[in-house]
């Protein structure tokens, strides 16, 4: 888990250094902030006595390994020398007012999918709770 | 300057990790943790577009699936807890009771 936490807070730093100031944030305060933390509650609610004693990748991990090495070849296609922005746009969009920019497009062209995000939160909320609940007989 | 194509790079081979993750591991919450690192290479990518095209769309998305990962990250441990209440220890290959 620890090495998961390295990675959400690298992926956050070339977030910043693509100009992306709020998706940092956002990045390290929900992924790394909370749903790590989530995952980690769940590793110490339930114990997994067998589960460290086991092999660690099931019996077709052959198979796994192929798709994966099949997915990341798709890198060496689009190695290559390096482009910044366009200049034909102006840059003045992104940093050094993300946040506001940000926010402007959130709450006016992205009205409707910020809505149906909220939506989807308290779908999930509340199938969590539904799903975990203990069962009590009526 | 950033270049882009690292990140590309760098999107790719971390969409292949999860992916090896998620195949290839046995324990169910390690493969809803490689979902995530596969929803954060997306998110790279689609950091890195928005930065070449200087538009703010990229960000947005990139918001949207945030919030999509942490809804998958509750439901899917959700289901976690269901199944370890019906039978204990989170290995897949247990898993075969809806087997034809």
């Amino acid at each position: 888990m620890l090495w998961v936490l390295a990675l959400f807070l690298h992926v956050a730093a070339i977030f910043l250094l693509l100009g992306a100031e709020f998706l940092a944030a956002v990045q390290v305060i929900v992924y790394a902030g909370a749903i790590l933390v989530f995952y980690l509650f769940f590793l110490m609610l339930l114990d997994f006595p067998r589960e460290e004693a086991g092999p660690r990748f099931g019996a077709h991990w052959p198979l796994a390994v192929a798709a994966g090495l099949a997915f990341a070849a798709f890198a060496w296609f689009i190695r290559g020398p390096g482009s910044g922005p366009t200049a034909a746009r102006a840059a003045e969009r992104l940093s050094p007012r993300n946040l506001s920019a940000v926010g402007i497009a959130l709450f006016s062209q992205f009205g409707l999918p910020f809505e149906i995000a909220s939506l989807i939160l308290l779908a999930a909320m509340v199938g969590a709770i539904v799903v975990a609940r203990r069962k009590t007989e009526p | 300057m950033v270049p882009v194509s690292a990140c590309l790079e760098l999107s790719a081979v971390l969409f292949g990790i999860g992916l090896v993750g998620f195949l290839g591991r046995r324990n169910i919450i390690l493969m809803l943790v490689s979902v995530e690192i596969m929803l954060n290479a997306v998110n790279l990518s689609l950091a890195a577009f928005s930065y070449r095209l200087q538009d703010l769309q990229g960000q947005v998305l990139a918001l949207f699936v945030i919030t999509v990962a942490a809804a998958e990250a509750a439901v899917g441990l959700g289901l976690v807890i269901a199944l370890y209440r019906n039978r204990p220890g989170v290995s897949v290959e247990d898993l075969t009771q809806l087997r034809w």
